[in-house]
């Protein structure tokens, strides 16, 4: 989400924090979503911060059939890497779409999107990442 | 979405692409989830219990919440003052407004602002007449006998001509102004007293042959209910609300 551990830590710990102060004084959460709302919010304040990426047209390529084995050769970081240079709001639409946790109306919540636009954002990531794959691990490799 | 994606899966080409799709989306989630979690933050989920697990915040505990009291607390005010004009709306009778605007008078009137008399309340009506052809300015019996200190005669908002008789019994303030006529040129009609109060006086209203006739005193209503139930003679008269 921010591209910096330190940064991510940083906006975890916040949350947490907040979360911990709040069950200390006799409020605890109850709904989960609002941990990854709450840190979502504080990681695009952090990356609000400092330098910014430039906004980059990419190419899109339909999703291939190897795709999954081009995907097993990636490290996670370099996955980590490619969402967190997304801009938003598809960076944090990637990020909970691929954490596999939410089903689509708490995708919806956690985002403030609607559906339409939310399949819009993660179609286009799709065919961005299998471009990016396609130029940095062709199949035939 | 359901419809999507039975779609999807009946036409060849598409459903080729949605499974596409879908081993693209789940090699991906498989390699987020090989994404370690640095210690340091595993240990805060180990720690600390921060998703409140039992029931949810009962009514008892909702009802004192300070947001839900403030709104209780400003709804019963809204209701309140509701109420409140509700109940002044049915105190209101033919000639209340101006009646209100005359305790008003009586309470800034000063004694040197009159001119002095030597006579009965009951006698001021012969006074009205010769003088300013003010036909029914009739005090009536139950405030006749008081003993009058002075009077005016002024106009009021609406051009009527208004009489003013202050009286030393209790230093009480007699007003007797023209009923308000409709266009049609008749004038609302009550029968018996009207009480009304604003500011620590008190009035009673009566109207007769196109006239209103207020008493007013500075204390509250049991002290004019008291001359108006008694009547002159000691007899009980008929009291309105």
């Amino acid at each position: 989400m921010t591209g910096d551990e330190a940064k991510a830590q940083a906006a975890f710990q916040d949350t947490v924090r907040r979360a911990a102060g709040g069950a200390g004084e006799g409020e605890p959460v109850h709904d989960r979503l609002w941990f990854f709302r709450e840190a979502r919010w504080r990681c695009l304040a952090v990356s609000e911060q400092g330098l910014q990426a430039e906004t980059v047209e990419m190419e899109e390529a339909e999703i291939s059939a190897g795709a999954p084995a081009q995907v097993a050769r990636l490290e996670p970081l370099q996955l980590a890497i490619w969402i967190a240079g997304a801009p938003e709001p598809q960076r944090s639409a990637l990020a909970f779409y691929y954490l596999d946790e939410f089903n689509y109306r708490e995708l919806m919540s956690l985002l403030e999107m609607k559906i339409g636009e939310l399949s819009d954002q993660i179609a286009r990531a799709r065919g961005e990442f299998q471009a990016w794959l396609d130029g940095h691990l062709p199949e035939s490799t | 979405m359901r419809t999507a994606v039975f779609r999807a899966r009946k036409q060849r080409k598409t459903a080729e692409g949605f499974a596409r799709q879908q081993a693209f989306d789940v090699a991906i989630a498989d390699l987020v989830r090989g994404i370690a979690v640095p210690p340091e933050t595993a240990e805060w989920f180990v720690n600390e219990k921060l998703v409140a697990t039992g029931k949810r915040r009962g009514w008892r505990r909702t009802v004192r919440h300070p947001a839900v009291v403030a709104v209780a607390l400003a709804v019963a005010v809204i209701i309140g003052i509701g109420v409140h004009i509700f109940m002044e709306r049915l105190e209101d009778f033919p000639g209340s407004v101006e009646a209100k605007k005359l305790l008003a008078t009586a309470s800034g009137t000063r004694i040197s602002q009159l001119e002095s008399v030597k006579a009965d309340a009951g006698e001021m009506s012969d006074l009205f007449f010769m003088k300013y052809r003010l036909e029914h300015y009739n005090v009536p019996p139950e405030f006749a006998r008081f003993r009058v200190l002075g009077w005016r005669v002024f106009l009021g908002d609406d051009g009527d001509q208004i009489a003013q008789i202050e009286v030393g019994e209790r230093r009480m303030q007699f007003f007797l102004f023209p009923a308000a006529a409709s266009p049609e040129g008749k004038t609302a009609e009550f029968v018996g007293w009207r009480y009304l109060e604003q500011e620590g006086w008190v009035g009673a209203v009566q109207q007769r042959n196109g006239v209103n006739f207020l008493a007013c005193l500075r204390g509250r209503k049991r002290d004019l209910a008291a001359y108006i139930a008694k009547g002159p003679d000691g007899t009980a008269v008929r009291v309105g609300r």
